[in-house]
Parts: structure tokens; sequence; C-alpha cells
């Protein structure tokens, strides 16, 4: 291995069953199912893998197809999305068992979740057929999203051997890690190599590939040099799950976002709330969704606090499914009516922008030229999950953002702690609990200190206040 | 003698001060005089002189130097019964030595906010202590107290004060203040205050804060406007016309911003739920939703949440309304 440009997926993909990382008895299915053709064609003519991605199964068959000495014919069909056009490329080369040359032939047909499965184009069908008369072993490939078997796959399913594969466990993860760091000569901290193989969730070229956006062309790397991928992380990956979450159409497909998302499932359910105003935005919806998520808090809490931990599936069942089910005559225009009302609400006419929806969220583009109102605007859409994009000189805003929670408590945590000191010495000097201070007494002192600042010296002086706590109190 | 609140000011220092509640005064009285006293339960709304007692009964028993014979905790500010306990212990390991009484005084106010759980544990620690130390525990109810704690205590039961007892009160402060105040100012803080003292003193000051020290119906009104429950109202509004998303903000600024505790905020869109200028049929089913929200607040652990499931049927509400 000399070519130092090659990216490493490519350089380190395996290429005998040795190299293999993980899926062992997926892979065992696999041989022995290709060596049964040395028996005469089996009554299954075509093994189906699927399973997430970057777990190794287009590597698995590349590595039988060396080991047994067979010559491998491999198709994209994600390039060839109608039926006609599989045909016209395998179709024939399927009717011989043998090349030329006189070798053994097995055919390869990739990214099957890309061919259409409509009757009219019929890619589905094409392969179906082409798998009923083939006398060389096909296997096809398709990355699904854990057992999200689509309808599409039906035909398939039914004329081949179905062999799953699973993530690759975390130790493999980590072995195959160090191997790679070990052959291209870079000292990675072992902290670091733990670190992407845990957030990999068993992706194996994801890890791989992790690794070299933060150690190709260095010597050394250390945990600082990382932590900003778990931040990605998070970003890129939950709005898919929720958005998974928020379009499924049975409990089943909703509750099983949350064993496929890889955050906490508190943390989901934050998420959850914070998104589900701009999804559901029917007022019955809407109602109905929330007092499923109310309801999913109690359910979480009887279940901490009695110990009884069986009764959290009551609260997956509604933090899920009773929300997304809740979801019947909504629009899903949330999101744009807020930034709608958020561009009103700054006193700009509807003229001054466009605002559109776009896959990537939505798109406010201002007509003219803002001056000194950019940063007004900015400072509002950032505060939605917003981005200026400079060179398309327009804002991004996903659809679904993070939990504002967290944010607001950061910002203002300031006022908080001052807030907190003055009502510490108020529940001491009054003989109340810092709850009234602050709920009943410290609205009233607020009016005293803006209005009469003899008096304000007087009960500041009393309370042993500090000036900035004063200050706050003046605000 | 200059004392920045007024509601601390003009507490009552000694029991032969006070003017309310008679008949527990004087029952109070002759502990003091006895030199000895029971483990005391006091329960009774807020504002009508429950701490007010017990420290004025301190200080007639124990002398000016009173505060080092007692201990105020609050059991909605104390994390856990283990704390409490902690101090507890720390508190009463001492005899009140300097002093003729041989006890401490541990004053636990908002006892009846105790869980069953942690009220159990205090029992057990009352009894330890009991050579060394009396408590007095304080809540608005009685019935939120265990009974094995309630048959350890005397039990005096506060009544709320007459309209004639709050309103010459703040009389008097408003003369000795040098306040102007007028007798629809006395009238509005009363009814704002719904019988509670510390909450008169304190509107009546903030009032004399706002414009020079006269005090009229419409000073106190402005007062009242410009604390929270006008945030309260907003909020309410915001959800009546359909906007959740802008009503959530509010409502979080209320949690977050302004530090107020759900059950606060609760308590105040009620009171702006009946306020509001609606059909009286959808009075109570509002009222209805608020009373679950207000169970479930002690059964979740997400009180934003449950409030804003509130302003999501509030939104459903307003839709309906406009149909």
């Amino acid at each position: 291995m000399t070519d130092g440009s090659q990216p490493w997926t490519s350089r380190f993909t395996p290429r005998t069953l040795k190299d293999l990382a993980g899926n062992k008895r997926a892979v065992g299915r696999l041989l022995s199912w290709v060596r049964s053709w040395e028996r005469g064609v089996p009554e299954r003519r075509a093994a189906f893998l699927f399973g997430p991605p970057g777990v190794g199964k287009t590597s698995s068959v590349v590595a039988v197809a060396n080991d047994l000495g067979f010559d491998l014919l491999e198709v994209n069909a994600s390039d060839y999305r109608t039926g006609k056009r599989l045909d016209a490329l395998i179709g024939r080369a399927a009717m011989q068992s043998r090349t030329v040359l006189g070798r053994r032939r097995m055919i390869l047909i990739d990214e099957l979740e890309g061919v259409s499965g409509r009757q009219d184009q019929g890619g589905i069908s094409a392969v179906a057929r082409i798998v009923k008369g083939t006398r060389s072993p096909v296997v096809l490939v398709a990355t699904s999203a854990s057992e999200g078997w689509e309808e599409k796959f039906r035909p398939l399913r039914q004329v081949s051997l179905l062999i799953e594969f699973s993530p690759v466990p975390f130790a493999d993860v980590l072995r195959r890690l160090k191997t790679v760091a070990r052959e291209v000569g870079v000292d990675v901290d072992e902290a670091v190599l733990e670190f992407i193989a845990e957030r990999s969730r068993g992706d194996l070229r994801s890890a791989i590939n992790d690794l070299e956006s933060v150690a190709r062309g260095r010597d050394r790397v250390a945990f600082s040099d990382v932590e900003w991928l778990g931040e990605r992380d998070r970003q890129e990956y939950t709005p898919e799950a929720l958005l998974k979450m928020f379009s499924a159409k049975t409990l089943r497909d909703a509750r099983r976002v949350l064993a496929s998302a890889y955050i906490k499932y508190d943390d989901l359910f934050d998420w959850i709330y914070e998104n589900l105003p701009l999804v559901l935005d029917d007022p019955r919806d809407l109602a109905e969704g929330l007092d499923a998520l109310a309801r999913a808090d109690i359910h979480q809490n009887r279940a901490r606090s009695t110990q009884a931990y069986r009764l959290l599936k009551y609260m997956f069942n509604g933090m899920t499914g009773g929300v997304a089910l809740a979801r019947r005559r909504s629009e899903g225009a949330g999101a744009i009516k807020q930034i709608r009302s958020k561009l009103r609400r700054l006193g700009f006419p509807p003229s001054t922008f466009t605002v559109s929806e776009t896959p990537d969220g939505v798109v406010v583009k201002p007509v003219r030229y803002l001056g000194r109102d950019w940063g007004r605007v900015n400072a509002e859409l950032r505060g939605l999950g917003g981005r200026w994009a400079r060179d398309e000189g327009r804002w991004v805003i996903p659809y679904f953002r993070p939990p504002q929670l967290l944010w607001r408590y950061r910002r203002t945590w300031h006022g908080r702690r001052l807030r907190k000191s003055v009502a510490a010495r108020l529940a001491e000097k009054c003989h109340i609990s810092t709850q009234e201070a602050v709920g009943e007494v410290i609205p009233l002192l607020k009016i005293i200190f803006q209005g009469d600042r003899g008096m304000a010296r007087e009960i500041a002086g009393w309370l042993e206040l500090e000036e900035k706590e004063a200050e706050w109190l003046r605000s | 003698m200059s004392s920045g609140m007024w509601a601390e000011k003009y507490r009552p220092q000694s029991l032969d001060e006070m003017v309310n509640q008679t008949e527990i005064v004087s029952r109070l009285k002759r502990f003091v005089q006895e030199r000895n006293l029971p483990h005391l339960l006091f329960v009774g709304p807020a504002g009508v002189g429950k701490t007010t007692s017990i420290l004025a009964l301190a200080r007639d028993l124990y002398g000016p130097g009173y505060r080092n014979f007692i201990m105020e905790l609050n059991a909605s500010d104390e994390r856990g019964i283990d704390i409490i306990r902690e101090k507890v212990k720390f508190f009463a390991r001492t005899a009140a030595i300097a002093s003729e009484v041989s006890f401490k005084i541990l004053i636990m106010d908002e006892a009846d906010s105790l869980t069953t759980a942690a009220q159990h544990a205090l029992r057990r620690t009352m009894e330890m202590y009991t050579r060394t130390c009396r408590f007095c525990l304080i809540g608005n109810y009685s019935e939120n107290i265990i009974e094995p704690i309630q048959s350890r205590c005397s039990i005096f039961r506060f009544s709320p004060l007459s309209e004639e007892d709050i309103k010459s009160w703040i009389r008097t402060i408003a003369s000795k203040e040098n306040v102007r105040l007028l007798e629809e100012g006395v009238e509005a803080i009363y009814q704002a205050s719904k019988g509670d003292m510390r909450k008169a003193i304190n509107l009546l000051q903030a009032a004399a804060a706002t414009r020079g020290g006269e005090v009229d119906d419409v000073v106190v009104y402005s007062v009242l406007g410009r604390v929270s429950p006008k945030r309260v109202r907003e909020m309410i509004d915001l959800g009546l016309r359909g906007d959740f998303i802008e009503a959530r903000e509010v409502l979080r600024s209320l949690l977050v911003d302004e530090g107020l505790a759900a059950e606060d905020i609760l308590r105040m869109i009620y009171a702006e739920v009946l306020r509001l200028n609606i059909p009286e049929r959808w009075k109570v089913r509002l009222s209805d939703a608020i009373g679950e929200v207000d169970y479930r607040l002690t059964q979740g652990s997400r009180p934003e949440i449950q409030l804003s499931a509130l302003l999501a049927k509030l939104v459903l509400a307003g839709e309906e309304m406009g149909r």
C-alpha cells in the first residue's frame, strides 16, 4: 500500500475474508451459499444483503469472490435506474456461468435502495427477472435503516436468501482503527480512537473517514482535536431521526426512531418538544400531540420514582407515536410561518425578503441591501438556528432546531445568578422562601429600585447588596 | 431604626405588639411565662402572622440575642431531607447554654411541602433531639402534615385577617412613612392582597416608590400591571389568538429569565382566565384543564411541558370560540 493519495476507506477496504471486521455469521452464510453453487444451481439464486451503511456488505462480497476465485461483475444499481438498462447490462452476463476466459462469474448488484420500484419503470422487476434466469450467483445489496423493509423489495425477498448485516461491534471498529493508524504512521491517542469508534455507531466506513479527516497529514492527534466531531454528529443526525419520527404512520415506525436515534431519549424528548409546534400547526393536532408528550413525561416520572422501569415503554409510545399520529390536519408549515411572523415583528414589510422552502430548510433572501438592519435580522434568525450563507446572500434556517432551553439558560446565566443571590438575601432577611422572594418580592423590589432612589439606597444597604446586584434590580 | 423593607420594619417584635390572632397569642405567652414549650405546628393562609408569632415568641423567650437560639429552614429551599437532617443535627447537638431555657427552636417553614417519606424521617429527627430542640413547623394546611407529626405537636390554626385589620395597619404604616394614602388606594391594596398582610405592605411600599409618595388606586393598579401577571396575560392572549410558538416563548421567559415557579405561573394563569372576557362555559372548561395541569405538576418532571400542554389547550379553545 503505497498510494498515499487514495482515500483511506478504499486503501483499507478488505480484499480477503480475514480482513473483514464483524458480521461473522452473515459472512459465513454468504460463503456457504456461494459454495453451494459448486454442486449446481441452488434453489435460491440470489443472496440479498441488507443492513446499515458502512458495515461491510459490499466488502464481504468482494472478499468472498476473491477468496473463492470468482470473477466479480459489479453494478451500481442506482446508476441504472430503469429496468431496460439493467437488463442490457447484466441480463446477458447472467445467462452464462463463466467468463470467456473460463473463470466462474459472480454478479453484484449494489445500492438497490436507489432503484425505482414503480411498475412502469420496473427496475426491481428487471432484477427479479435476472435472478430467476441466472446461472451465476447474484448478490443483491441494499442499505436500509434497521429492519425498515420497503414494500418495493418484496419481489426480490421472495426469491433470495436474506442475510442481515448488523453494525460492527465497538471493539472491532476500534481494532480496525488502530490498524489503520499504525499503517499510516500517525500517533493517535487511544481516547481519540475510542471517541471515533463510539460515535460511528458501528459504521466502520464513517469511522475510517473520520479518522482520515482528523489525522491525515499529521504526526499526532490529541483528543482536543476531535471534540468538535461530537457537536457535528448531534446537529446532523438528530434532525434526520426527527423527520422520520414525525412522518411515521404507525406506532411501530415512530418507536423505531427511538432505537435508531443515537441520542439519549431524554435529549430526543427535548428535540421533539422543541420542534413539535413547527410540525403540528393545526390547533387540534397540536393539543393532542402536546398532551401525549406531557403524559409521556408523567409516565417517565412514575417509572423513575417507583423504579418500575417497565413503565418507560408508555413514555416511549407517547413521545413518539403519540406525537407522530396526532398529525392529521397539519400542513407542517410552522417553521415558515414562524419565520414570516418574526420578520414582520422586526418591522419589515413582506416584500423585503423572499421566503421559500427548500430541502435544506427555509431560505430567506433579502430583496434589497439591508445595510445596518442586517445585524438585527441575523440575530433573530440565528436564534432560530439559521445561518447566513454569504456567497449566496441568504439565510438558511433548518426545519428542525436543537432545544432552545439550554441555550436560553446559557444566555441568561448572568442575570439569573444575580437574581439568585438577591433572592437568597431577601429570603434570609424577610423570613420567606427564595421562591416567594423571586415570585412576589423581587418584581416589587424592581419597581422600587426604578422609582425611588432614596428608598432603593436604603434597601440596598439593609440587604447588604453589592453594586451589580442593585444595578440588576434597576435594569 | 432603618429597615429597608417595610414588611420587616413593621413586623411585631414581641407577642405584646401583636394585635391579631389574640387567642393564639395568649396561649403562646403562657409558654413564655413557663419557660417551656411543646413542638408546635402553625397552620393557616399566607401573611396572617405565623412566622411573626414564632419570631416574637423567640425574642420574648431568649431576649435580644434570640438569633443564637433559633434556626430557620424553609423546606422548599432545602435539597432533600438528608440535608435538613444534617442541619438539624448540627444545630441541635448542643443545648442552649448561656440561656435560662434549655432548648433551642428550629423553625421549619413550608413543612407541608415535604413528601410523606421526608416527613417520617423528620419525625424521627424530632424525637431524637427533643431534649435540646423544639420544632415549630409552619404550613398552609394541616392535612398535608402526616398524622404522627400532628399528634406530637400543639396545633395552632391561624385565621385569615379581617379586612379592617389589614386596612388599618397599612394606614398606620403609610402615616409613619409620610405617604399620602388615599382611600381608593387602601381599597385597591386590600383587594390585591387577598388577606395577605405581607403582600399588602410590599404593595404599599412599591406604590409609594412610584409617584413621589402619593398612593391612589391608579398607582396601585399600575404597579400590579407591571409585575408578572401582565406577561402572563400576554401569554394567554397569544395562545387564544393561535400563536402557540410565541406564547411558548413568553412562558420560557417567565420560567427562565424571571425564574418563576411553574406553580406560581399556573396560579396567575388561573386568576387571569377567570377575568377573561369569554363565555362562562369556557371558563369552566379551562378551569378543568388548569386543574389537570396543576395536579400533573406534582406528577411530572418537566414543568415547562405541562404548562405548554395547557397553552396548546388555550390555542384550541381560542380556535373553537372563534367559530
